[in-house]
């Protein structure tokens, strides 16, 4: 894999490293326009952040809030597009896993992001009701990070097959490991990666 | 049409796929029917997953980039086109204008090559066997451009992050220009097999149709939203890589349905050489590389890019934490998105329909499965 | 009586098949008489991997900067080298690349400070097994060895 360590002399090019500092934060700048006006009175303290970075907006809220600020942008702003709907793994984390849905607006030409930050075992609501097309897209959250959406009408792994064991994008699983494992059992030996 | 069967007729249930042909590689539908009716579809996809995704975790950016060409392998140079635009901005690197006109011929050509891909195979579909052939011969033009720009045919891992490998070889304007001068006659010749054959529209009109709402709803892009007519396309709502300078038309259809969907996929083609002209009479000099770093290594960020690929939007939302590698590295396919929207689309279709449905929604289980 | 000597001499038969026959002109025959005839590669494709020498001494090109194994998505390549005492500087001993994960992405010819790794012209890459796939540094030197058949 990319990180192995390669035999011979320390090389000078770009060579994996973990960063040196703990994360630094991003590098953000906050977001005022009517819009957030119109979300912080609406919904008060369940947004915690407006921010923007590169040019791109986007809001933190609270998981039990999410579908509720979808379904208000949807039909009081227009952003009657959902995007995408996916998630990031933060283990060290306490509320580990971030949702991201991406959002536009054919009317405004433009796109924001709501992000929202939930622990492992919680069920977030499911938006499908809103946004028909977060089925296959919350399925697969599910399948990737074993995220489970309260009230998906059928909530089922999509890209892998049904008796695979773990999700694989959250980091703790290895492509090491899942290839070791494999050749373990199927060929008895052991792989030497 | 009730979801249900009529009085008291049994439910078949059939199995379309893995290994049919018109489902375009390794896509399985499973179709509830009732007689020559379906009432009731349900995709099983994944048999291509190459888990991607979790690869972009383990590559460093510039590593990735041959990657993503494997995704849509039909459209290899779009792929490469969102993401080298998604690592830029997060970058913050200007890309030299010479390397986005390059880019835009490139990416055009590969629409024209696309869109011929599909026009021959859902042609083949629906037992029109000619235009296949036709499609190919002029495919492999663009192919042979590609060859001898970057050395490979298919998966061509065009575009580096920051602008481009390869200068343009000595004769790739004539090359190009030979092919614009020589296609838009063979647009034609395609328009006349298909556009009043009485057979093609007797099988499209009125197949598979999904109008504006429903587009919005399943997030349907690309031509069938188009097709749908709502005008909106990226390269000119958020315009990227220099599409702004270019003068094209966005074509529309009015019903939303297969057959709106071929007219539309047509004039694109016509449209895109259009740009192909424009950005070579104009094509500019100098640098094709912009200022970027020899290690890759964005600050720490998130960024969401998409563009719009022959398909539809494909968007690339990356999450950097400061490393050499993507933190996350999410791919927005077109082509599953879409897809979704086949249930909807032929619900109380016929069998044979399906197909057509199918064809028209163009996927690349590649994509769809990533 | 016209219709009828059409209909005896198959006129109307001949015509259809000559447009079937015009294209046995010379010019419109696109099959290539592959292992005879050579396909016509780009300049640019990137095929079999070859390290190149110097072709007056003889010497490899390669620096042993292991540049191009960082570069390698798939981490195929595999550079030895060790020390010389001499001139302190670091010597190529072995090099391994492995074909059969190869997908040809260019990216280690990109970062090839010499351009001592190259990806050739040549696409016959077919081996009998799975070890004729990793070609060590002689046959990345001198190209693949053609199979040698008893008849």
């Amino acid at each position: 894999m990319a990180e192995q360590p390669s035999e011979g002399k320390p090389p000078a090019a770009p060579k994996p490293q973990p960063p040196a500092k703990p994360p630094a934060a991003m590098a953000t700048t906050p977001w005022e326009d009517e819009l957030v006006r119109d979300l912080r009175e609406k919904f008060a303290d369940q947004i915690t952040e407006f921010s923007v970075y590169l040019g791109q907006k986007f809001l933190i809220a609270r998981p039990e809030a999410v579908p509720a600020i979808i379904e208000y942008l949807k039909l009081e702003a227009g952003f009657d597009y959902l995007v995408d709907v996916t998630a990031v793994d933060y283990p060290e984390r306490p509320e580990r896993f971030e949702l991201v849905y991406i959002l536009y607006s054919f009317a405004r030409n433009e796109r924001i992001r709501i992000k929202t930050r939930i622990a492992e075992g919680v069920r977030p609501a499911s938006v499908v009701r809103i946004h028909p097309t977060a089925n296959w897209l919350e399925r697969e959250v599910y399948d990737m990070f074993g995220i489970e959406f309260d009230g998906h009408p059928d909530l089922r792994r999509i890209l892998l097959p049904e008796d695979w064991s773990g999700h694989p994008l959250r980091k703790d699983t290895s492509i090491l490991d899942m290839d070791n494992r494999w050749v373990r059992e199927h060929l008895g030996i052991e792989s030497g990666q | 049409m009730p979801d249900g069967t009529f009085l008291d007729a049994t439910e078949l249930v059939l199995n379309m796929g893995p290994q049919h042909p018109s489902t375009h590689g390794v896509l399985r539908v499973i179709l509830k029917l009732d007689g020559e009716k379906v009432i009731g579809t349900e995709c099983v996809i994944g048999y291509l997953h190459r888990g991607i995704e979790k690869i972009a975790e383990n590559r460093t950016y510039a590593q990735f980039a041959p990657y993503v060409d494997r995704m849509d392998y039909v459209a290899a140079v779009s792929n490469g086109l969102g993401y080298c635009l998604a690592v830029e901005k997060l970058l913050g690197v200007e890309v030299p204008p010479r390397a986005q006109a390059v880019r835009v011929i490139l990416t055009e050509l590969n629409r024209i090559a696309s869109h011929l891909i599909w026009l021959g195979t859902h042609a083949l579909d629906v037992g029109a066997i000619t235009p296949l052939f036709y499609c190919m011969r002029e495919r492999e033009e663009i192919l042979n451009i590609f060859e001898k720009y970057c050395g490979a045919r298919l998966t061509t891992h065009a575009f580096r992050i920051g602008g481009l490998q390869y200068e343009t070889y000595d004769t790739f304007e004539e090359d190009v220009r030979a092919f614009c001068d020589m296609f838009l006659p063979r647009v034609d010749e395609y328009e006349e097999l298909l556009t009043g054959n009485r057979i093609w529209i007797g099988r499209l009109r009125n197949v598979g149709i999904l109008n504006a709402e429903d587009c919005k709803a399943y997030g349907v892009t690309g031509p069938l939203l188009r097709a749908a007519g709502v005008k909106w396309d990226l390269r000119k709502a958020q315009p990227y890589s220099g599409y702004e300078q270019y003068d094209f038309e966005i074509p529309t259809g009015t019903n939303g349905d297969s057959y709106d969907r071929y007219l539309v996929r047509i004039q694109e083609m016509r449209q895109s050489v259009r740009i192909i002209r424009q950005a070579l009479d104009g094509l500019p000099g100098g640098p094709i590389m912009g200022k970027v770093p020899k290690v890759i290594k964005p600050p720490v960020g998130e960024v969401y890019v998409s563009i719009e690929a022959p398909k539809g939007e494909l968007g690339y939302y990356i999450v950097s934490d400061g490393s050499t590698q993507p933190y996350r590295v999410r791919v927005r396919p077109p082509s599953f998105v879409n897809l979704q929207a086949l249930d909807k689309m032929c619900r109380g279709a016929l069998v044979a329909d399906v197909v057509v449905v199918i064809g028209t929604i163009d996927i690349v289980l590649g994509e769809v499965d990533r | 009586m016209r219709k009828l000597l059409r209909k005896i001499f198959l006129i109307d038969l001949i015509e259809g098949l000559w447009v079937t026959f015009r294209y046995q002109q010379p010019k419109y025959i696109y099959t290539e008489q592959y292992p005879a005839q050579r396909p016509k590669i780009a300049e640019r494709f990137r095929g079999a991997p070859r390290l190149n020498i110097n072709p007056e001494t003889g010497e490899t090109l390669c620096i042993a900067c292991n540049l191009c194994a960082l570069a390698c998505p798939e981490n195929l390549i595999v550079v030895g080298s060790e020390r010389d005492e001499k001139t302190r500087r670091k010597v190529l001993t072995t090099f391994t690349y492995d074909i059969s994960r190869c997908m040809f992405c260019g990216l280690c010819e990109d970062a090839c400070p010499v351009d001592a790794l190259e990806l050739t012209q040549d696409f016959e890459l077919a081996s009998y097994s799975r070890e004729g796939a990793i070609w060590d540094r002689q046959m990345l030197e001198e190209g693949p060895r053609p199979t040698k058949y008893p008849w």
